[in-house]
C-alpha cells in the first residue's frame, strides 16, 4: 500500500546505487521495470525520482557494474536490459555489508537508554 | 567502456539515450491508461514522473565523463563564431600573440640547437672534451694511451682548403681528423668509407692520401654522383683520393660550422706546408674529445688522466720559453667537460646576445598577453549581459568562465600555429644574417622540442591573458540579466584594465630602451673615429705557400704584384701589409725602449709597404713615410702612433728613438715617423699602441709567405677593381691563390653582432611601441563607449569639447605616466645586465631613456586621444534622448 505523498522520505544520499544494484541483482530488467520495483518493494515509503534513476543506471554502467544489452521484451518492444558484472556483484555484497553494520550501529546508538549513555 | 570510446560512439549513445527514455515513458503511459487514465492525461504525467526528458538526458551525459571535451568542443565552435564576427579584435589579437609567440619560438630553435642539441653520433652523452686546444705532440701521447684512459679518443681541427690550382681562391671547409674519428664517433660511411687509423699516418698512410665527403658536399659538389670513390680532389693543389661519404646529418663536430670535406690529421705538411703542425710543440690547434668507458663518471676520466698527465706534459715541453712558463706547462692541470652537444665558438660567443634577445621576445610576449588580456576585458563588458543572461538560464560560474577560457585557447591556439610560421621563417633569416660569410651551418628542424615550446608557451598566453576576463565574467551577476544591458558595466574591470595598462607601458618601455641602447651601441661603433678610411678599399689577400713558393721569393714578387696593380686604370694606390684592419688577425710585440727606465710593454705591430698610409688615409704627423729605400738590408726603422708616442715617449721627441723588442722576429728599429692612431683589431678597442714596420724589413722573419695588398679605387665602389687586380696578378704569377673582399664588408663581418642585436631588438621595440598604442587606443575607446552617458551629461551642462578631450585624456594619462616612471626605473637597473654589448654608452644612459619615454608617451597620447576626440563628438541630446 502506497503511503499518503507527505509521509514519503527523500533517499539518504548514496543509497540510490546499491538500490538498483539489489534490484537488479535479482535478474536483468529494463529502466522503467527498475523504477516499478524500487517503488514497490519500497511500498511507496521511499521516493525514488524517475529522473535520478537513469543518469545512476548510466553512471553503474559506466564504472562497469552493470551491463546493459537491447532485447525483445514481454510486450515485444526492444528494451535495454540491465544485467550486474561480476564486479557489480561483488560491490553489491560489500556496499550491503557495510550498509547493515551502518544500520546496526545507528540502531544501537538510537536505542541506547540514559543508563547506558552514563 | 573507456571514456574516449564513449566520446567516439557519442551519435550511437545519444539515440540509444533516446529510445530508453521514449521506451520509459510509453511504457509508463500504458500502465496509466490501463488503470484507467485518459492517453493525453497520461502522458502528461509520465513526463511529469520522469521530470524533463531533456534534463534527464543532461544528467545522463554528464555521467559519460565526456562532458569537458563535448563542453570545449562546442565552446570552440562558439569562439570560433565570436571572433568571425569581431575580425578586427581577432586579427589584432591572433597577430600580436603569433609575432610574440613566433619571435620565442624562433630564438628557442636557435637557442636549442646551438646549447642543447646533441650530435647525431652514437651515445653523445658519453663524449668529453679535454679543455683547451692541443699541440699535436699532446695529442699524440693521449692516443697512444686513449684504450687505458678512454673507449676511444679523437682530434680534430678546422680549416680552410682551396679547391683553385691558384688565382681567386675556390674555398672549401676542411677538417683535419684522427685516424679514428668516425670510428670513435660512431659516424658510418653513407657510401665507401671513412677515414681509418692506418690512413693517418706520416708521409701518407698505406692508400696515399685520402679524404672523405661531407653528404651536402658531394650532393652541392658532385650532384650525389655514386661513382665518386675512387676520384681524385684536389686540395691546395695536393691530389686527395676520395674514399667515402659522410653519412647526412652529421656534419661535423662544431655546431655551426660544416666540413665540407675531412682528411688526416697527418696530411697537414701537404696542405698546409710551411707550418709544421705534426711536431710544433707550440702550435695548439687541435681540439680532443673522448669516450667515456661505460660506468666511468667525468670525475674518473679526469683522474685517469691526471695520472697521465706528468709524462705527457714532460715528453711534449714546448721550446723557447722561460722556467717560469715551463713550470706553468706542467702544471696546468687536464680539465675535461661534457661534450654531448659538441663544442662551438659560436655557442660562446652568441650566449649573451640569444639570451638577450630571448628575454627582450618574452618580454614582446608579454606585452602581448597584456594587450589582449585588456582587448578581451572590455569586451568581456561588452558582454556583461550575455554572461548575465547564461547565469540566469542556470549556467554554473565555472561554466561561464570556462567559455571565456576556451575562447583564449583559440586566440592562443591560433597565435601559435601563425607564430610557428613566423618561427620557421624567422629562425632561418636570423641565421643567415649570424654569418656573414654564410658558412653558419644550423640545422633547425621542427621537432617534438620546439613543438612542445611553442605548445607550452601558447597555454601559458592563453592563461596569462584569459585569466582575468574569465574570472570577472565568472563573477558576473545573474540579478542584472533582465535590466537594461549598456548600464550594467561593472567597475571593477576597469581598474584591472587600468593596471593592465601601467604594467604594458612600463615593459614596452624597457624594450623600447633596450632598442635605444642597442641601436646607439651600434651608431657609436660605425660612426666612430676609425683613423683610415673605410670606403672605397679593396683587400687582396695573397697567400703563396699551398704553390711551395719560398719566403724570400714572395717578398719580391708581391712587391711585383703591388707595383703592377698601382698601374691599372681606377686605382689611385695600393700597399702591402701583413694584417689589415679588423680582419680578425693581429700581430702583437712586446718591446723595450732602452734608457727610458720602463719594463717591458705591449704594442700591435703593423707590417706595410710605401703606399699603405696612404691607401688607408691615415695622416703622417711628423717624420717621414714608409720610402722604397726601407728594403732588407737598409737600417731598420719604424713609424709609431700617436698613442704610442704618448704613451711612451710623453713629451720627448719621439723621432731618432730605439724601439727593441723582445721576439725573435724583428730587430731594433729606429723611429722615423709619427702617423695618426688609427683601428687596428676590434672596433670596441681604443686606439692602442701600434708599431709600423717596413714591409721588407718586417717580412725577413716571419713563417708563412702571405700578405695583404690594400688597394684604393679611384672613384666607385672598389669590388669593380676585382677582376682586373686578379687577371694583372695572374699575369705575374698563376700559382698564388687569392681572397678579394672590400674593406668594408670586412668591417661588416665585425659588426655582424652588434648589427642584429640592435636590428632585432629595434624591431621588438617598435613592435612592443605598437601593441601599446593599440592597447591604449582600445582602452580608452571603451571608457568612451562606457561613460558615453557620463560625458553627454557634462557637454549638456556646459562642457565643451577641449574639456572632454582633457577629461578622458587625463585619466589614461595619469596611468600611462605610472607605467614610464615604473619602466624607467626598471630599464636603469635591467640595462647593467647587456653593459658588454654596449659600446659608447653607459648602461643606464639617461639620454635613451628620456628619449625613449618621450617617444612612448607621444605615441600613446596619440592612440588615446583619437577616442577623446570621438568623445568630444558625442550629441548631448542624442545621449540624453537615449537615456
Amino acid at each position: 500500500m502506497a503511503a499518503p505523498d507527505d509521509a514519503r522520505m527523500d533517499l539518504p544520499q548514496g543509497t540510490l546505487d546499491l538500490l538498483i544494484l539489489k534490484v537488479i541483482g535479482l535478474g536483468p530488467l529494463h529502466g522503467y521495470a527498475i523504477a516499478q520495483r524500487l517503488e514497490q518493494i519500497s511500498r511507496g515509503v521511499v521516493d525514488v525520482p524517475q529522473g535520478s534513476l537513469y543518469p545512476a543506471l548510466h553512471r553503474l554502467e559506466n564504472r562497469g557494474l552493470l551491463e546493459a544489452e537491447w532485447k525483445d521484451s514481454e510486450t515485444g518492444r526492444q528494451a535495454k536490459f540491465y544485467r550486474l558484472t561480476r564486479r557489480g556483484r561483488t560491490q553489491l555484497e560489500a556496499e550491503t555489508a557495510s550498509w547493515k553494520r551502518l544500520a546496526d550501529a545507528v540502531g544501537l546508538i538510537l536505542r541506547a537508554t540514559p543508563e547506558e549513555a552514563r | 567502456m573507456s571514456w574516449w570510446r564513449r566520446l567516439g560512439d557519442r551519435g550511437r549513445l545519444e539515440r540509444e539515450l533516446s529510445a530508453e527514455l521514449a521506451d520509459h515513458i510509453e511504457r509508463h503511459v500504458a500502465d496509466l491508461v490501463a488503470a484507467g487514465v485518459g492517453e493525453s492525461e497520461a502522458r502528461r504525467r509520465a513526463r511529469l514522473a520522469l521530470g524533463g526528458v531533456e534534463q534527464v538526458k543532461e544528467a545522463c551525459r554528464d555521467e559519460r565523463g565526456t562532458r569537458w571535451l563535448e563542453d570545449f568542443s562546442s565552446d570552440l565552435r562558439y569562439a570560433g563564431r565570436g571572433l568571425r564576427q569581431r575580425p578586427a579584435f581577432a586579427a589584432v589579437a591572433v597577430l600580436s600573440l603569433a609575432l610574440g609567440i613566433g619571435a620565442n619560438t624562433a630564438l628557442f630553435s636557435i637557442v636549442d640547437s646551438l646549447m642543447r642539441r646533441s650530435l647525431p653520433v652514437r651515445e653523445p652523452e658519453r663524449l668529453v672534451l679535454l679543455e683547451g686546444e692541443w699541440t699535436n705532440p699532446i695529442w699524440e701521447q693521449i692516443r697512444d694511451r686513449q684504450h687505458e684512459l678512454f673507449d676511444g679518443a679523437v682530434a680534430w681541427s678546422g680549416a680552410d682548403f682551396d679547391l683553385a690550382a691558384g688565382g681567386e681562391e675556390k674555398p672549401v671547409n676542411g677538417l683535419f681528423v684522427s685516424g679514428s674519428f668516425f670510428e670513435v664517433l660512431g659516424v658510418p660511411a653513407r657510401l665507401g668509407r671513412t677515414i681509418l687509423p692506418q690512413d693517418d699516418r706520416r708521409h701518407s698512410g698505406t692508400e696515399g692520401l685520402v679524404a672523405v665527403l661531407s653528404d651536402g658536399f658531394w650532393k652541392r659538389h658532385y650532384g650525389g654522383d655514386p661513382g665518386v670513390v675512387g676520384r681524385t680532389l684536389h686540395l691546395n693543389r695536393a691530389a686527395f683520393m676520395i674514399v667515402g661519404v659522410a653519412p647526412p646529418g652529421f656534419v661535423g663536430p662544431e655546431v655551426g660550422e660544416s666540413f665540407d670535406v675531412a682528411v688526416p690529421i697527418a696530411a697537414y705538411p701537404i696542405l698546409q706546408p710551411p707550418l709544421d703542425g705534426l711536431d710544433d710543440r707550440n702550435f695548439w690547434w687541435l681540439e680532443v674529445v673522448g669516450r667515456r668507458k661505460p660506468g666511468q663518471t667525468l670525475a674518473g676520466v679526469t683522474d685517469a688522466l691526471r695520472a697521465v698527465q706528468a709524462p705527457i706534459r714532460a715528453a711534449t715541453l714546448p721550446p723557447r720559453q722561460t722556467a717560469e712558463q715551463l713550470a706553468g706547462y706542467l702544471r696546468e692541470p687536464f680539465q675535461v667537460i661534457p661534450a654531448a652537444a659538441g663544442t662551438s665558438v659560436l655557442r660562446d660567443r652568441y650566449r649573451r646576445p640569444l639570451f638577450t634577445i630571448l628575454a627582450v621576445a618574452f618580454l614582446v610576449l608579454l606585452v602581448a598577453c597584456a594587450n589582449v588580456a585588456n582587448l578581451q576585458l572590455a569586451r568581456g563588458n561588452e558582454r556583461q549581459h550575455e554572461f548575465r543572461l547564461r547565469l540566469a538560464l542556470g549556467a554554473s560560474r565555472w561554466r561561464v568562465a570556462r567559455q571565456l577560457l576556451t575562447e583564449s585557447i583559440l586566440i592562443a591556439g591560433l597565435g601559435a600555429i601563425l607564430g610557428l610560421a613566423f618561427a620557421l621563417w624567422g629562425s632561418r633569416l636570423l641565421v643567415r644574417n649570424f654569418s656573414s660569410s654564410g658558412t653558419l651551418a644550423l640545422d633547425l628542424p621542427v621537432d617534438a622540442g620546439v613543438l612542445l615550446f611553442t605548445g607550452a608557451v601558447a597555454v601559458l598566453t592563453a592563461l596569462l591573458f584569459g585569466t582575468l576576463p574569465a574570472c570577472r565574467a565568472g563573477r558576473s551577476d545573474a540579478e542584472g540579466a533582465w535590466r537594461e544591458p549598456a548600464r550594467g558595466a561593472a567597475g571593477g574591470s576597469v581598474g584591472a584594465s587600468n593596471a593592465l595598462i601601467v604594467v604594458q607601458v612600463a615593459i614596452s618601455l624597457v624594450l623600447l630602451v633596450a632598442a635605444g641602447l642597442f641601436l646607439r651601441t651600434l651608431a657609436a661603433i660605425t660612426n666612430r673615429e676609425l683613423g683610415f678610411r673605410s670606403e672605397g678599399v679593396l683587400v687582396v689577400k695573397l697567400y703563396a705557400w699551398q704553390s711551395g713558393i719560398a719566403l724570400d721569393q714572395f717578398v719580391p714578387l708581391a712587391d711585383r704584384i703591388r707595383a703592377s696593380v698601382v698601374e691599372l686604370p681606377g686605382v689611385a694606390s695600393a700597399g702591402l701589409s701583413d694584417v689589415t684592419p679588423i680582419s680578425g688577425s693581429s700581430w702583437r710585440e712586446e718591446f723595450e725602449i732602452p734608457g727610458t727606465g720602463r719594463g717591458r710593454e705591449q704594442a700591435f705591430v703593423h707590417i706595410v709597404t710605401r703606399g699603405w698610409l696612404s691607401v688607408y688615409g691615415t695622416p703622417l704627423l711628423a717624420g717621414r713615410d714608409i720610402l722604397d729605400s726601407d728594403h732588407a738590408e737598409s737600417r731598420p726603422v719604424a713609424l709609431i702612433n700617436r698613442a704610442f708616442a704618448r704613451t711612451f715617449f710623453g713629451d720627448k721627441d719621439p723621432l731618432g728613438q730605439t724601439i727593441r723588442t723582445t721576439g725573435i722576429y724583428l730587430a731594433p728599429m729606429e723611429v722615423v715617423g709619427v702617423v695618426e692612431d688609427a683601428v687596428y683589431r676590434d672596433l670596441r678597442e681604443d686606439h692602442a699602441p701600434t708599431i709600423y714596420v717596413p714591409f721588407a724589413q718586417g717580412m725577413k722573419n716571419v713563417t708563412a709567405p702571405q700578405a695583404s695588398l690594400s688597394i684604393r679605387a679611384a672613384a666607385g665602389p672598389p669590388s669593380r677593381l676585382t677582376s682586373a687586380v686578379v687577371a694583372a696578378i695572374a699575369r705575374i704569377d698563376p700559382r698564388v691563390t687569392l681572397r678579394c673582399r672590400t674593406l668594408s664588408d670586412q668591417i661588416d663581418a665585425a659588426l655582424v653582432r652588434e648589427r642584429l642585436v640592435a636590428m632585432l631588438s629595434g624591431f621588438f621595440g617598435a613592435l612592443a611601441l605598437m601593441l601599446a598604442a593599440i592597447g591604449l587606443y582600445g582602452v580608452t575607446s571603451h571608457a568612451v563607449a562606457r561613460r558615453r552617458g557620463e560625458i553627454g551629461v557634462r557637454m549638456a551642462l556646459g562642457a565643451d569639447a577641449p574639456r572632454v578631450v582633457r577629461m578622458v585624456l587625463g585619466r589614461v594619462l595619469g596611468f600611462v605616466l605610472l607605467g614610464v616612471l615604473a619602466g624607467s626605473a626598471v630599464s636603469a637597473w635591467a640595462s647593467r645586465f647587456v653593459t658588454s654589448l654596449l659600446y659608447g654608452l653607459e648602461p643606464g644612459d639617461p639620454l635613451t631613456i628620456a628619449g625613449a619615454a618621450s617617444l612612448l608617451f607621444a605615441i600613446t597620447l596619440l592612440a588615446a586621444y583619437l577616442p577623446a576626440r570621438r568623445a568630444a563628438r558625442i550629441d548631448p541630446a542624442k545621449v540624453l534622448r537615449e537615456s
